[in-house]
């Protein structure tokens, strides 16, 4: 977690209790920003879904039944947006739930240029993402 | 105008906060996330639109009246009814953000549109209380 003491203040602090109707609330926070940044499409939508899945771990691993909160920081740069998702519940991975297909991390890890996840079960977890501002050129087939 | 002030900080701690650095983006997230929770508050169409417009209001009066670089909003959801709370602000930033709220020829639109309205004081700073219902 020793980045986080030398990262630039966020333009958009987002603290919001982890439950499923909450990751709604990021996505449109996403857009927002996306329109205000005038981001191209493609990378709007790259950083809601990766966003989407960073959030929905949390809401479903972070606090069991617990109550919890989800953080999320956005700092625009001029080249790219870096996004942390964070909470303080026992930690991503440490899951006993084993439903679902698992493609959140390898998802997130192909929509973003950067995935970086610090993962404690004493303070739970931190996903860092970092997205170029620029939509790379679709790739022929 | 006068909006009451007490000098104890609200019990209320919001549970949902988002905080943004003054700027272009105050606006356009406020609103998304007001207009959210407005509507997961189960207020009715033109309370949602009267919710967005304080948060309009607020993303556009509140960068003068802020302690720090930050316009910070905490909200908390009740049955059909949302309460905003606006800071930390600056000492008579509370009273000063809703009088700079008034519309020439409407009046002062927080001040009309919210059910209640305070200023709660720690001390150091302020933060203004407004609370949008629904009586059905």
């Amino acid at each position: 977690m020793g980045l986080q003491a030398t990262q630039p203040h966020a333009a958009v602090h987002l603290s919001l209790p982890a439950v499923p109707e909450n990751v709604a609330v990021v996505r449109h926070v996403m857009l927002a920003f996306g329109d205000t940044l005038d981001l191209p499409r493609r990378v709007v939508e790259d950083v809601r879904l990766a966003v989407t899945e960073a959030c929905t771990n949390v809401v479903r691993h972070a606090y069991d039944d617990d109550d919890g909160l989800m953080d999320i920081q956005i700092r625009p740069y001029p080249d790219r947006l870096d996004i942390e998702v964070a909470d303080t519940g026992r930690g991503i991975g440490t899951s006993t739930d084993r439903e679902g297909p698992g493609f959140g991390l390898p998802m997130m890890a192909t929509l973003a240029d950067t995935l970086e996840i610090d993962r404690t079960t004493e303070s739970g977890s931190r996903v860092a993402m970092s997205f170029s501002r620029s939509a790379a050129p679709v790739k022929p087939t | 105008m006068s909006v009451g002030t007490t000098s104890e900080q609200s019990a209320v701690t919001p549970s949902t906060s988002v905080s943004i650095a003054a700027g272009p983006l105050v606006g356009p997230v406020l609103r998304r996330v007001v207009g959210m929770l407005a509507a997961r508050a189960d207020l009715p169409l033109d309370r949602l639109d009267d919710a967005i417009l304080v948060a309009d209001l607020i993303a556009a009066r509140a960068p003068a009246h802020v302690r720090g670089d930050d316009v910070r909003v905490g909200f908390e959801a009740g049955d059909r009814s949302l309460l905003f709370v606006v800071g930390p602000l600056r000492p008579g930033g509370g009273q000063a953000l809703v009088v700079d709220a008034a519309v020439p020829g409407v009046g002062n639109v927080i001040e009309q549109l919210a059910d209640d309205l305070s200023v709660q004081s720690d001390g150091a700073d302020e933060y203004l209380h407004v609370r949008l219902a629904y009586a059905g």
